[in-house]
């Protein structure tokens, strides 16, 4: 059900309601989402609590379409995006990324196991090793000199990351699929495991995206 | 936001930067990363295989000043301890001595998690390798 943007007996606006922008938009909690709706959506509503349309409505009036059309904006740009919209969506799942890694820590500590780590562990070498190398780029090219071959390096590494930045949203949105489904038929379990995955794809993702940025300033 | 007094030292002067063979069999390596801000952290120990005491340590911090300053901390703390005290460290403890903003938290648990990811790596060797010094015997 969608949220009541205005009453259904006086047609006026109402007070913007604390509620998830899923609900604002009267959308089940799903990921794979057609964005032309939301898009048509947004526009319809837009159109109607535009603060210009109460320029002449009584001030409790006014202030409340200010206050829809602003939920409305911030909904809208969070949803439209697919990695906001999951990372939106996973908080509102209860998922604290930080707090999940400091519980681990204190899990390993209380067991003497080791804790998993969030990010795989060749992953995890890649960057080091990309890193190290960008270190000797940036002293290079302090130094002024000029290593053609290991820009080369670097230039292909970054072409690998970028197609497993590509192929990390492929993933993403299968698990999108597998989420959507299992928000109409699946147990607490089956949702678990796939927000665990959403969150371990969005981990690698941003990690990724870290590393791509730093390469193409170490590049410039 | 500003920096504590002893981040910015560690990270001016970071303590025990480099890197040891990893293939050494008294060597253990931890690798971790940090996903919430892509921060990656290596640490090393060399442990004495007689007294189990952690006799050299090094990083190398790819990441914000107070991860550089976590890491540089730890391995300052870990040396000189034996392999259990040093599992004894705590995160809590790296955000108390460099007053670390709870923003940056994150940053002492990924210390912590390199100190234990270090040792677990190390002892894997040590068990690895009694099973082989016996049957060389």
């Amino acid at each position: 059900m969608r949220t009541r943007h205005f009453c259904s007996a006086c047609g006026k606006v109402q007070p913007a309601v604390p509620v998830d922008y899923f609900t604002f938009f009267g959308f089940p909690r799903k990921l794979d989402l057609d964005t032309s709706v939301l898009e048509k959506e947004f526009y319809a509503l837009s159109r109607r609590l535009h603060p210009d349309v109460f320029a002449q409505a009584e001030t409790q009036e006014r202030a409340w379409s200010l206050e829809q059309s602003s939920m409305l904006n911030d909904a809208y740009r969070t949803l439209k995006d697919p990695i906001k919209r999951t990372e939106y969506l996973l908080r509102l799942e209860g998922v604290e990324l930080e707090e999940q890694s400091k519980q681990a820590t204190e899990k390993a500590r209380a067991t003497g196991e080791l804790k998993k780590q969030a990010v795989p562990p060749d992953l995890l070498e890649e960057v080091f090793e990309l890193n190290l190398h960008l270190e000797e780029l940036r002293m290079q090219k302090k130094a002024g000199e000029d290593d053609p071959a290991m820009l080369e390096e670097i230039g292909k590494a970054k072409l690998s990351l970028e197609e497993k930045y590509d192929a990390l949203f492929s993933e993403l949105k299968s698990e999108w699929k597998k989420w959507d489904k299992a928000v109409d038929s699946g147990t607490e379990e089956d949702r678990r495991k796939i927000r665990d995955t959403m969150v371990d794809v969005l981990n690698r993702r941003n990690y990724i995206r870290n590393l791509v940025r730093d390469v193409n300033e170490a590049m410039e | 936001m500003a920096y504590s007094e002893k981040v910015i030292d560690h990270y001016n002067h970071p303590r025990n930067v480099g890197s040891m063979d990893k293939a050494s069999a008294d060597v253990g390596t931890g690798l971790v990363g940090a996903p919430e801000c892509g921060d990656v952290m290596k640490l090393q120990i060399k442990v004495n295989p007689q007294t189990n005491v952690i006799e050299d340590a090094k990083f190398k911090t790819f990441g914000c000043g107070s991860a550089i300053a976590s890491s540089s901390l730890a391995t300052e703390w870990v040396k000189g301890k034996t392999v259990d005290e040093a599992l004894e460290i705590k995160n809590t403890e790296i955000v108390k001595e460099l007053a670390l903003p709870p923003v940056k938290i994150h940053c002492s648990v990924l210390a912590e998690d390199a100190i234990r990811a270090a040792i677990g790596d190390w002892k894997k060797k040590q068990n690895v390798a009694k099973p082989a010094e016996m049957q060389a015997q």
